[in-house]
């Protein structure tokens, strides 16, 4: 190769249009007399607002007061904060018991403790984490918010769960500090590593027993006061609807996605005309048919509270729409790849469950994250039909006495709420989407 | 086996296949059918039955025959002659869809519109308003359109001024006035020979048709371009005002005006209707920004280049080439967001705007108590709608993969 031409290019910086200030202005904003009048017109829109916004909520703002007059006595153009702030309480919990609290925080706690696992590196055995999180953690979340006695199914539910977190938690932290796993690590402890499998598997299973008997006798003595459905509201009920509706929409969803794409036409026809029922009713509606038409349905003297009504009625209508979810994806895989399974010699669930659906909603679980903000926002609507959720919660500040007529100030602050909490799933659906498609992308 | 005897077994006939009938491909597709069916048909019949009991038990009226009996209670929006003790439950039902149809239709046209120009603002080559419609994009996106609706009625729409003090709209001509209970507009009243002014229009409008045919043809033929748009808006705003300027301007006004502590004569619409409209509206135009983003986006660049590149104004290009590529990313996704409208228009019930679920899957339920009946019949307005608007999906579909190679 010619030496010569090996010699480096002088450097040049890149032209000042490119870096400088003056002309990112001059390229993005300026660039002729149409954008530049535009660029005037969102900078004056921009400045009423925010200064609108800021004298309103801010500067003029009563942050500290006893009632509605109170606020209007110190100032006039600001927003009364004071409401929304002595209401807090009720907004994120609604009448369940103060003294109670702690239950419904703890389980939001035993929450993010079962599920970060799920985010750290070297942690193995995800899918069962995420399984346990999925059948398990509810039980436990729904004795410590419903409280009162346990039942012998409830007994043992509760037991399992209490296993299955320890357990988990233990084996993340063995994961995350040396790599391994809680099995290989009690092995070790109990000598048993160059046993036999058959061995291996009765010893871990004896630990295990050992384990649920234990946390059963001690759980009996455990129980916490009851509190019926009626004290529950506020964020707190918002988020225990639609937590049940995305737990339930997945496994609901893919059956019905699985039927509307099966070669049996009874099969078909039954899911395909349920999906669609219920894709082409408002959410309202459905609620109504809940706690009008499930109280006919059921036999004589059975009732079903309220509750429960609703959560039926949110099951079946985000099942259906995370079915349509799910359909989108399984149609995106391609034909070779239900081929190579069926070539291999798999069934039709091994073919499901091993190639086609994993492939699937890993292509779908940002349109997945979509339809949980969705949910997440339709939940609302249960306040309609007279459930006290955040929303219900947020409206009942103006029917309080001392606040009376104070809309704006408490929406306003539920609409922050959700803002805050929908766009940053959204933004790490984005995120997801990145990250899931670096592989087909190289 | 099979390896030792594979000599022997190619020289022989194919035995014919052992029918093992549990492990039949067919008799467990049957099979699994016949369950399903049958899981579903007892499930369908245990409702049943446990409904109609328990209508027996409660003494609840069953059957349509409601339907021709007279309502008790008033509405305060209607489009069409009802009056409480006089007209019918049917009439009831009929209100409220006419009044669901009624927002949803000027909710889908207002979003679209407004949708269309933030998605375009959205590619803005200007920083500032790209970034100003993705803030809005994103606040109207990521809250809870309930919430909405219930803001623009108590935060707005509630707060306006009173009857007294009401807004005058049209800039002190006391044409469209505004306040705390609606909006107060004047309303034409067709004259006698108002007819001549409506046959006018349609006339312009097959003229404008012709006149696109004509030019489209004379432009394939020769080359020459006509100017298309400003002859037909020319002939659709001359003729018909011509004709109504010579038969002598046969509309009157009906003029809203002050009388007593309310507005009478003219038009009005309900604040209920109206932070409806604009919620809806505005949520939904979020929605459909993106999916233009989106659809516009999808088209490749190549596509403008080569549009260019043969020759064509960047007006025409994007117009020829652009648009209609992209509008076929775009369609599918704005019909559904339409469906979309027309289910979200039923939180009209949180409001108290009379539309076909506060009227008659609340109000009505509530006063006859026929729960089955009602509620089935207000399902299947939505389901008709739906499935109208798929079907229309269907076709723009079909169509679209026609001109597709």
């Amino acid at each position: 190769m010619s030496m010569a031409k090996a010699e480096k290019s002088v450097t040049r910086s890149a032209p000042l249009t490119e870096t400088s200030f003056i002309g990112w202005l001059h390229k993005n904003l300026f660039s002729s007399w149409v954008n530049a009048i535009l660029t005037f017109v969102s900078l004056y829109i921009i400045f009423v607002v925010i200064k609108s916004l800021w004298i309103w909520g801010v500067a003029e703002a009563v942050w500290v007061a006893e009632n509605r007059r109170e606020c209007f006595a110190i100032s006039k153009d600001g927003a009364c904060w004071a409401g929304v702030i002595i209401w807090l309480e009720n907004i994120f919990y609604g009448r369940y018991p103060r003294d109670e609290l702690w239950r419904v925080n703890l389980g939001g706690l035993l929450l993010i403790l079962w599920m970060a696992p799920l985010w750290l590196p070297r942690v193995k055995d995800k899918i069962f984490i995420g399984l346990s999180t999925v059948f398990l953690y509810p039980f436990l979340a729904g004795y410590l918010f419903a409280g009162g006695d346990k039942g012998i199914f409830m007994q043992l539910m509760v037991t399992g769960a209490i296993v299955c977190l320890v357990g988990n938690t233990v084996h993340a932290c063995i994961g995350v500090f040396s790599g391994g796993g809680l099995p290989e690590s009690l092995l070790g402890i109990l000598g048993r590593k160059d046993a036999s499998d058959a061995n291996q598997r009765n010893t871990l299973l004896a630990v295990l027993a050992i384990a649920f008997v234990l946390i059963y006798a001690l759980q009996i003595g455990w129980t916490v006061e009851a509190v019926p459905w009626t004290k529950w509201g506020g964020m707190f009920l918002t988020l225990v609807i639609s937590g049940i509706g995305i737990t339930s929409a997945l496994p609901g969803g893919i059956i019905l996605a699985l039927g509307r794409r099966s070669k049996l036409p009874v099969i078909r026809v039954l899911s395909t005309s349920f999906i669609e029922l219920f894709r082409s009713v408002p959410l309202i509606t459905v609620l109504f048919m809940a706690t009008t038409m499930f109280p006919l349905f059921m036999p004589e003297g059975f009732v079903l509270n309220k509750l429960v009504q609703v959560i039926i009625a949110v099951c079946l209508f985000s099942a259906c729409y995370m079915a349509e979810t799910v359909r989108a994806g399984l149609q995106a895989i391609p034909k070779g790849q239900y081929e190579a399974a069926h070539t291999i010699g798999l069934g039709y669930w091994g073919m499901m469950g091993l190639i086609v659906m994993p492939q699937a909603l890993k292509h779908m679980i940002p349109n997945i994250v979509g339809s949980f903000i969705g949910l997440l926002k339709d939940t609302t609507l249960v306040s309609i039909i007279g459930l006290f959720d955040i929303l219900g919660m947020l409206r009942s500040i103006s029917q309080d006495a001392p606040w009376r007529g104070l809309h704006k100030e408490p929406l306003i602050f539920g609409a922050v709420l959700f803002f805050i909490v929908c766009f940053i799933m959204s933004k790490y659906s984005r995120h997801l989407e990145v990250k899931l498609s670096a592989g087909a992308n190289r | 086996m099979a390896i030792r005897n594979s000599g022997e077994a190619s020289a022989r006939v194919k035995p014919k296949e052992k029918f093992d009938f549990f492990h039949d491909e067919r008799v467990r597709s049957v099979f699994y059918q016949i369950l399903t069916a049958c899981v579903v048909g007892w499930l369908a019949w245990y409702l049943i039955t446990n409904t109609a009991h328990n209508l027996e038990v409660r003494g609840m009226n069953t059957g349509f025959g409601f339907l021709s009996a007279t309502a008790g209670f008033d509405t305060d929006f209607k489009l069409i002659e009802y009056k409480p003790g006089i007209g019918t439950y049917g009439r009831i039902f009929l209100i409220g869809c006419i009044n669901t149809l009624l927002v949803s239709f000027l909710a889908i046209i207002a979003s679209t519109i407004l949708g269309f120009v933030v998605g375009v603002l959205r590619l803005s080559s200007n920083w500032l308003v790209a970034r100003l419609s993705l803030t809005y994009v994103e606040v109207v996106r990521n809250t809870p359109l309930l919430l909405q609706i219930i803001f623009w009625y108590v935060g707005v729409f509630a707060l306006l001024p009173r009857v007294k003090n009401s807004l005058d709209l049209s800039v002190g001509a006391e044409l469209v006035f505004l306040n705390n209970r609606g909006l107060y507009s004047a309303w034409p009243i067709p004259g006698d020979l108002f007819w001549m002014t409506s046959v006018a229009f349609v006339a312009a409008v097959i003229g404008v048709f012709i006149l696109r045919g004509w030019a489209h043809k004379r432009q394939d033929r020769t080359g020459q371009q006509f100017p298309i748009f400003s002859a037909s808006v020319a002939l659709l705003v001359v003729l018909p005002g011509a004709i109504y300027l010579l038969t002598g301007s046969p509309l009157d006004w009906d003029l809203p005006t002050l009388q007593g502590f309310n507005f009478a004569g003219g038009a009005s619409l309900p604040p209920a209707f109206l932070a409806l409209l604009i919620a809806l509206t505005f949520y939904h135009a979020a929605h459909l920004a993106e999916s233009v983003r989106a659809g516009i986006l999808s088209v490749s660049k190549g596509q403008t280049e080569a549009a260019l590149a043969i020759g064509l104004k960047p007006s025409r290009a994007m117009s020829l080439i652009i648009i209609p590529q992209a509008m076929r990313a775009i369609v599918p996704p704005m019909i559904s967001l339409w469906m979309n409208v027309v289910k979200n228009s039923s939180l009209a019930i949180a409001i108290g705007y009379s539309d076909v679920v506060a009227l008659f899957m609340q109000t009505a339920l509530n006063q006859a108590g026929y729960a089955v009946e009602m509620v089935g019949m207000t399902m299947a307005f939505y389901m008709f709608i739906s499935l109208s608007i798929s079907g229309l999906l269907n076709i723009y579909n079909k169509r679209v993969q026609l001109v597709e190679r």
